[in-house]
């Protein structure tokens, strides 16, 4: 909402510059979003009438205007516009301004013709696209004034943001109180002395209120024989200021009591109304109202309307309707200020779409007794400006009314809450500046009963109370401290240490975080190639998605990381290493995983450290390694049949036999949905079951003191053998004195027959109570080797 | 023999200033100290010497002998060295040719933010506390003083889910679940994703908060102002100001909206914080009595306070990336940059 200096300044004195009344207000909690000063670039621009005119003697488009600005003598000023005549009022750009267009007026000649000045349009001014000719002004202002002063331009706007829970701020005399709690000065508060005429008005209307509990109060005016017309330049440079829209001098008035008060009215033609008279009542079923938008609007039973003998009129508190609008012929004026229900207001607006100052307002709550001042201010600006006669008396039907709210404040409590030191005489001060009625009930105990002014609908407790003196005695005032309170020992979090540790793994091989959207399009799934009856194609879904792409809720991380592969791949970077840690949701849980992705190249790619393409065992060192860092052993790898995956090239990932993730090279056909020219490299664990499993408990184990003796062997197997078999039978064979086995060559070729492959490992033999000899090591070599050829036919590689 | 002694050491030194590698340097050494050296000759007629001449040409043929094998000795030293720096130069590389860099990746810059935002917190004693990132209206809304019609619930578009739930548009429910799981103290920030329907340069539909409760006996406003200035301190520097201007959240009261002076101009009002000095990072308050109320616990039985703030924002302090929706985008170029 905008306020102007100059409006507000009419409510209350201050003197404040603009600056610091926005600092003042935004402190205060009405924040300040910008300050304009209205006029500032038009310094130098004065009111000229130009008395004379000559033709210019040396150009055909130009004349020479000689200009009256107050002075003793008048200026010369060549001018080149077609609506220039001897008497008109115009702006005049005198000597040195600098015009917001850019231009600073010279003196200067013109085809050999001085000019001391320059004469301007709306747009050279920037007070509009208007260039066509020169600005023209009323006749009645001041020769010689500034321009800004006389249109009112010499003003400052503030738009305020103002919080929910302060609808008595969307007024210019709510902000002026606020200014008061500030300042501490009076308001101001416009005068109404009701000249009323000679009809009753009982006799011409009545308002019966079918549904009190939505309108706890409706008030009429009856103004008659007024004249429609356009508003006095006054009023509309108020409504213009804060950009209010100027319509005829009936509807600028109810819209500016509207700012003045906060409180929205309406102006029905009286003769408009069937039986002129009011009925404010539910819609009934399929009615409907063409509202002054002219859109027709459907009705249903729950929305509140005001109507006359027959139908509805207007949407209560919302928008007036169509049919009984003032036009040009309207001569009599029922004038309407009324109070509704926020929450009935709010669901109206909200199911027909409309959103209007009144509903805004009464959606937030207004005041309920600010009914009739600003009915009668309104009416009363009727009959001044628009010549009507005001009827006798009023109708106000106040089912609603209610005793002002009393609320218990201890002064105690106050410094309590705010950790502040403030004194009764302070409290009582900053709550009287705000309206409040303060009274000490229990003076010995600093106990008070408090009465809330009726603009303050928020204001329903003890702690609102503490908040607005907190906020007029200014939070910078209250002093800084550090808590008191014992620290609370935290639980441990085993999760939270598994991923930590995680993460610190996946960095440091140089795995970069990915962060996705929780969201995904449904169409995932198939990309991934799940079976139709996958589970994790049973996912959550959002009713207002942004887009079908973020429509759903993920159950796995890989297509988001798939897609951040295909993203980078199409700008060029093909150097995909890429991990996340997140939660997905499946129905009732949201599990925490962690996922990774190798693709394209890795490697730096220069001189010394060449690119080269990932492939399974760089995917399976890495989760060997997470599993590694969370101290779980017993895992094994299982090829499965996952069809996300190339069926030859992946494995689960079993604990205990049970599936805590999967790894491996994703299947070309979802290589082809990612459209990804290389192979890529995935695996995504479940980290609730890497917490269950994780074991941190570490015990010393002695630095070995003997020497280790090392024995390579190379046997050669069937091609289809696992690689850790052989290993399996150097462990049992050799017992504990087999300290490790290292795979260390495959080979396939010509040194070993066809259908063969040759195994290669280093064992390590070590004691921990002797010095092996180099005959026991021998003795034990020969069993392994024996042992190798007995079980799985393996001959040693000659 | 004395002079050919002498004529010898003379010759033999002669030699040695010519010698230039390690092999003339053998040969001339065989040459004078070899089974057939010119030394090793005239010694060997040490024998025809008279008993009165033998020790007198002992002595000077030892004296020759040392001063010589000195000299070879230093000359081999000297070769050596030569040699050695000979094959040094001839070792020498293109220091400029890239280093093997060990890889190493790095954490998306969000997290990056919030891992700070975290620990600064946790060294204040907050535990770190999770929780669903799918809510229901109760702990999203009515928990937390935000009733269905409260026009409160316009601040926040939420996305809701086709079976009734919803995302949740802050971290707040965490905060009353925490306080149904424990009795005071309790002292809990809640990191973690939030989501509203907003999408533009400067809103992603999904983004991280980090929220803080602290509820004891008597937690009371300035301990809320000298947590946030404490922490403010360490993220932004220790010059940094701080503002609190009163705000409205239906959860909190007194509420706060916090600004710090602005990381650019210091305060003094440039371009990024709109001319002001000021930029807005977080909203506080002290906890109202109602949410107290919503988990049973007895408002004036204890006081406490929470604060708000978006990660996004805060990381985007230090990063200003124009397009904030650029974080989610996962652009290795991107990602690499910090
Ligand atoms: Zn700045």
């Amino acid at each position: 909402m905008n306020v102007t200096q100059n409006w507000l300044k009419t409510y209350i004195d201050f003197d404040f510059s603009p600056d610091k009344l926005a600092e003042r207000l935004t402190m205060l909690g009405i924040e300040v979003e910008s300050v304009k000063q209205l006029g500032a670039a038009l310094e130098g621009v004065l009111v000229g009438k130009v008395d004379a005119i000559r033709p210019h003697p040396n150009a055909d488009k130009l004349v020479l205007c000689q200009v009256d600005i107050g002075e003793t003598d008048a200026l010369q000023i060549v001018c080149g516009a077609p609506n220039v005549y001897e008497g008109m009022f115009a702006p005049v750009a005198t000597i040195g301004t600098a015009l917001p267009t850019g231009i600073t007026i010279k003196r200067a000649k013109l085809r050999g013709e001085e000019s001391h000045g320059m004469l301007c349009s709306e747009k050279e001014l920037g007070i509009s696209d208007e260039a066509a000719g020169l600005m023209e002004l009323s006749s009645d202002l001041s020769i010689g004034s500034p321009l800004t002063e006389a249109l009112g331009l010499d003003d400052v706007i503030f738009e305020l943001e103002i919080t929910p829970n302060r609808p008595d701020c969307l007024s210019m005399i709510g902000v002026a109180r606020e200014i008061r709690a500030e300042t501490g000065n009076d308001l101001k508060l416009p005068q109404v002395n009701g000249q009323e005429g000679e009809a009753d008005i009982n006799e011409l209307t009545s308002v019966i209120i079918d549904d009190p509990d939505l309108c706890p109060r409706y008030a009429a005016r009856v103004i008659r024989g007024v004249k429609v017309g356009e508003s006095p330049a006054w009023l509309k440079q108020r409504l213009e200021s804060i950009g209010v829209g100027v319509i005829n001098n009936i509807v600028d008035i109810t819209n500016f009591v509207l700012m003045e008060y906060g409180q929205p009215l309406h102006a029905f033609d009286y003769h408009k109304l069937t039986e002129n008279r009011i009925v404010v009542r539910c819609a009934a079923e399929n009615e409907q109202i063409k509202t002054l938008d002219e859109e027709e609007r459907n009705l249903i039973p729950d929305m509140l309307v005001i109507a006359d003998a027959e139908k509805p009129v207007a949407l209560a508190g919302i928008m007036g309707g169509y049919d009984s609008e003032i036009t040009e012929i309207t001569c009599d004026v029922l004038l309407e200020s009324a109070n509704f229900q926020p929450s009935s207001v709010r669901a109206t607006a909200k199911k027909l779409g409309i959103h209007t100052e009144a509903s805004y307002r009464f959606e937030r709550g207004a005041d309920p007794e600010a009914v009739i001042p600003a009915l009668d201010r309104a009416a009363q600006l009727i009959a001044e400006l628009a010549g009507g006669t005001l009827c006798e008396d009023v109708i106000d039907v106040y089912p609603g009314r209610r005793e002002p709210l009393q609320i218990q404040l201890r002064a105690e409590r106050v410094n309590f809450i705010l950790g502040t030191t403030l004194e009764t005489n302070e409290i009582e001060q900053i709550l009287s500046r705000l309206g409040f009625n303060v009274e000490a009930s229990q003076p010995e105990e600093n106990i008070y009963q408090i009465t809330v002014p009726s603009f303050r609908g928020d204001i329903t407790r003890e702690i609102d109370l503490i908040e607005e003196i907190a906020r007029v005695y200014g939070y910078d005032n209250i002093p800084t401290a550090l808590p008191k309170g014992d620290i609370p020992i935290p639980a441990p979090n085993i999760s939270v240490e598994v991923r930590r540790r995680i993460k610190h793994f996946l960095l440091g091989s140089g795995m970069m975080e990915s962060v996705n959207y929780s969201f995904c399009h449904p169409n995932c799934f198939d990309k991934i190639r799940l079976a139709a009856d996958n589970s994790l194609r049973d996912t959550l879904k959002l009713r207002n998605p942004l887009s079908p792409e973020m429509s759903i809720l993920r159950t796995t991380l890989l297509p988001s990381l798939l897609e951040n592969a295909q993203h980078n791949h199409n700008h060029q970077i093909d150097n995909i290493t890429l991990f996340e840690l997140s939660t997905v949701f499946i129905q009732g849980a949201e599990p925490a995983r962690v996922a990774g992705i190798l693709a394209g190249e890795i490697g730096e790619g220069v001189y010394g450290n060449p690119h080269r393409s990932p492939d399974f065992f760089d995917i399976k060192g890495t989760v060997e390694g997470v599993l590694d860092v969370c101290g779980t052993t017993d895992y094994v790898f299982k090829k499965t049949d996952d069809p996300t995956f190339h069926p030859g090239r992946n494995a689960e990932v079993l604990l205990e036999n049970k599936r805590i993730g999967i790894l491996g090279e994703a299947h070309p056909k979802v290589l082809e949905s990612y459209e990804l020219p290389y192979k890529a490299y995935l695996f995504e664990l479940d980290l609730e079951a890497l917490a269950d499993a994780a074991d941190f408990s570490k015990r010393f184990e002695p630095i070995p003191i003997y020497p280790s003796v090392l024995r390579d062997l190379a046997i050669v197997v069937d091609q289809e053998m696992q690689s850790d078999m052989p290993i399996e039978i150097i462990y049992s064979t050799g017992g504990e004195l087999v300290e490790s086995v290292r795979l260390f060559d495959v080979y396939v070729g010509d040194q070993v027959p066809e259908d063969k492959k040759s195994l290669a490992y280093t064992i390590t033999y070590h004691s921990a109570t002797e010095t092996l000899t180099d005959t026991a090591v021998n003795d034990l070599h020969d069993k392994v080797v024996k042992q190798l050829n007995q079980e799985l036919g393996a001959k040693l590689r000659m | 023999m004395k002079t050919e002694l002498e004529a010898i050491q003379a010759e033999a030194l002669e030699a040695l200033k010519d010698v230039n590698s390690l092999d003339t340097l053998e040969s001339l050494r065989i040459a004078y100290f070899g089974r057939k050296g010119k030394l090793t000759d005239v010694m060997k007629g040490m024998g025809q010497l008279s008993n009165e001449e033998r020790p007198i040409i002992g002595k000077l043929g030892n004296e020759v002998r040392a001063a010589l094998t000195e000299a070879f000795e230093a000359a081999k030293n000297a070769l050596e060295s030569q040699q050695q720096e000979q094959q040094l130069e001839a070792e020498s590389i293109d220091i400029t040719l890239p280093g093997r860099k060990p890889a190493y990746g790095k954490a998306h810059p969000v997290m990056q933010t919030l891992e700070r935002i975290e620990a600064i917190f946790m060294q204040m004693g907050f535990q770190v506390v999770t929780g669903p990132e799918v809510e229901t209206e109760h702990y999203n809304f009515d928990a937390l003083n935000t009733p269905p019609d409260h026009p409160a619930r316009d601040l926040h578009d939420t996305f809701y889910l086709t079976d009734g739930h919803l995302l949740r548009t802050h971290n707040s429910p965490v905060q009353i679940r925490a306080m149904e799981n424990q009795k005071p103290p309790v002292r809990i920030i809640v990191p973690g994703k939030a989501y509203r329907v907003d999408y533009d340069v400067s809103h992603t539909p999904m983004f991280h908060q980090v929220e803080g409760l602290l509820v004891d006996k008597h937690v009371t406003f300035s301990e809320l102002k000298g947590v946030l200035v404490s922490f403010a301190r360490q993220m932004f520097g220790d010059q940094t100001q701080m503002r609190f201007r009163p705000h409205f959240f239906p959860f909190t009261e007194p509420s706060a909206e916090v600004d710090i002076s602005c990381t650019m101009c210091r305060g003094k009002g440039c371009r990024s914080c709109g001319h002001t000095g000021w930029i807005e990072i977080l909203g506080a308050g002290a906890v109202d009595p109602e949410v107290f109320r919503a988990v049973n616990y007895d408002p004036e039985e204890v006081t406490g306070f929470a604060f708000g703030m978006g990660v996004e924002r805060i990381a985007n302090l230090q990063f200003r990336i124009p397009d904030i929706r650029t974080f989610y985008e996962n652009d290795l170029r991107f990602l690499h940059q910090f």
